[in-house]
Parts: C-alpha cells; structure tokens; sequence
C-alpha cells in the first residue's frame, strides 16, 4: 500500500519558462534511464527477492524513485509554465507541444514513449542486482550530461541532489549484493537461484 | 562535521579478507558516522561525506530554511538511515540515530501541518475543513509564493 505525502522530497522552485531544457530533461521522466523505469525495477524485481534486506532495499529504494519521478514532473511542468506560442516555437519544442500541450507525458528526450523493454526483472537475485548497480551508474550518467547542457542554476539544484542520490542508491545495491553474496554456497555462490530452486 | 578533519577513514569501506571468484563487490560502508547536519544534508543529496561525490565538484549551497525545508531535511536524513539500516540492521549506533530523527521527524511535521496544512489525509484529523484541497501542490510554484 501507498500513502502519498504532499511534498517534494527536495524543493523545486525554478523562475524562468525554460521549454528548450524541458525537451531533454523529460528522458529522467520516461526515457531509458529515467526515474519511472528505475521505480518500476526495484518494485517489480522485489517479488522475488530471496532476503528481508532485500525485500527492504528494492521497496525503499523503488519509493524514494517514485518521488523523484514527481521532482522530474515538477521541473518539466515549471520550465513549460505560461509559455507563449512563439518560446514554443523558439525553443523548437512544437513537436512536443502539437501532441501534449504542456502536459508531463513519460516520454525519452529523442519522442520514444516509456518503454518497459528500458528495463529488466530477471528473477535472480544476482542477475538483478547487477542490473541495478548498471541502472543506477546509466541514470548518473544522465544527469552528468544535463549538468552539461543546462544553465539554469534552478534546475541544476535539482538535478544535483537527484545525481548523489543515485550514487547513494549504487552503494546501497552493492551493499545488498554483499549481504547476498555471504549467504550463499561459498564453494559455488551459483549452485542454484535461492529465489526459485528450495 | 569538522572539515578540518585530517583523518579521511569515512571516504573507505571494508571489503572482504577473501572472496568467492566472479562476483562484483562495493565495499560496504563501515558506519554511518561522519555524517552532515540535516539541512547539509537535504542541500547535498546525501548524509554520508564519504559518499557526497559530486560532479565536476560543484556542490550546492545550503537551502534557504523555512518550515518546509526543514521537514524535508529530517524527512531525508530518516529516509537515509533506512537505507543504511536496510543493509546494516546490526548496526546499534545507526539505529539509535533513527530513532532520535523519527522523533524530530514527529516534531517537524506536526509544525508544519499546523502553519500549512496536511501532508497525508490522517494529518486532518480534528480539523474543521478539509484542507487537502489547500494551494499549493507541490509542484505548483509561482516565483513570488513562498512556503
């Protein structure tokens, strides 16, 4: 079950209608590395998490992404505030305004819709974490590169903290990968799928 | 902190004396001391020094604080603990730390409640309306509002 807190995890206040940096910074709302496919992950791939550690870490780690999808929203919302049909023009963002309006859709910066093939529940507790650990290198990576593009001390707050938090969470997963590691067979840490084979 | 601190332990972790072949390991974080107060914390993305990494070693600076940012810092820093706490629930001196900030989290929020409104529907209790409609959401924000 999900209670919804009304508030942001960290504040986003940006003054100034931006719709060129709304093009591509909407990828951390639905694109390959974005916050909606990195909630997803953890949600889905805890079922079969084979550990309460796990069980735990997936589903605090999965929550705390679905209030980052929120903060992306609130920055792609806030930069797309009050525009004129000539900013729309300008910034080149028509091909998005024709089919959305300013509405936050979970789209990659290139126009591919949220796609679930951006991530991957394999059912292995290994296998998964490995991904995680992937997924939340892919998604610093990401803001590195907005941190490049954007020059709107506002959003770069934002997009700061949401970056730390990725490398917090990477810790985080290799910490559980650790704690996996330990509990397994230390002869043959791959003898079997402790999530499947009893 | 003590930024002079000379002793820079906290930016290692401890991995282990041997190790089964074909496994990738992080080095676990050995406690969760050092860490920011609250409001550093909210501003850095993180608790831990060990862990604030920050690209091209730009940091931002401290949030201005009011009632709202100072219920999202403890938020955070409980939020952080969790996360330790998920993959180090031996740790005593963590868990100790939790509860002092589940308390001041408690505080913080009943503050807030009481200036601003609800944050979840059980916040309304013995209220005479049903403020939950209140302006503003949290991703409404107008550059001369201010909470």
């Amino acid at each position: 079950m999900f209670v919804y807190e009304k508030k942001l995890q960290y504040p986003v206040r940006i003054k100034n209608t931006n719709p060129a940096l709304a093009k591509f910074i909407i990828s951390q709302y639905g694109g390959p590395d974005g916050e909606l496919g990195a909630s997803l992950r953890y949600l889905s791939q805890r079922y079969s998490m084979p550990y309460p550690e796990l069980k735990a870490l997936l589903t605090d780690i999965g929550t705390e992404e679905l209030g980052h999808l929120e903060m992306i929203g609130a920055i792609v919302h806030q930069l797309t505030r009050s525009m004129t049909p000539e900013e729309i023009k300008k910034a080149g963002f028509e091909t998005y305004f024709v089919d959305r309006t300013a509405g936050v859709y979970p789209t990659a910066a290139s126009g591919f819709p949220w796609s679930a093939a951006s991530m991957a529940v394999k059912g292995d507790v290994i296998a998964d974490l490995n991904e995680d650990l992937a997924a939340e290198q892919k998604a610093r990576v990401t803001y590195d590169n907005i941190l490049r593009l954007s020059d709107d001390p506002d959003v770069n707050d934002v997009i700061r903290y949401l970056r730390e938090r990725e490398i917090v969470h990477y810790q985080r997963f290799g910490e559980g990968l650790r704690r996996t590691l330990e509990k397994l067979d230390q002869k043959n840490i791959y003898a079997v799928n402790p999530a499947f084979d009893r | 902190m003590d930024r002079n601190q000379r002793d820079d332990a906290y930016r290692y972790g401890c991995l282990p004396d041997r190790a089964p072949l074909a496994a990738a390991y992080v080095p676990m974080q050995c406690s969760a001391v050092p860490a920011y107060e609250p409001g550093e914390a909210l501003s850095r993305g993180t608790l831990f020094p060990g862990l604030d990494l920050p690209f091209m070693n730009i940091v931002n600076s401290n949030l201005k604080s009011t009632p709202m940012t100072e219920m999202m810092a403890i938020d955070f820093v409980a939020d952080e603990l969790e996360l330790y706490l998920d993959t180090h629930s031996d740790d005593a001196e963590a868990f100790a730390m939790y509860q002092t900030f589940l308390a001041l989290q408690k505080e913080a929020r009943e503050r807030y409640v009481q200036l601003y409104g609800p944050v979840t529907q059980t916040d309304m209790l013995g209220m005479r309306d049903y403020a939950w409609l209140n302006n503003p959401w949290p991703w409404d924000f107008q550059p001369k509002m201010e909470v």
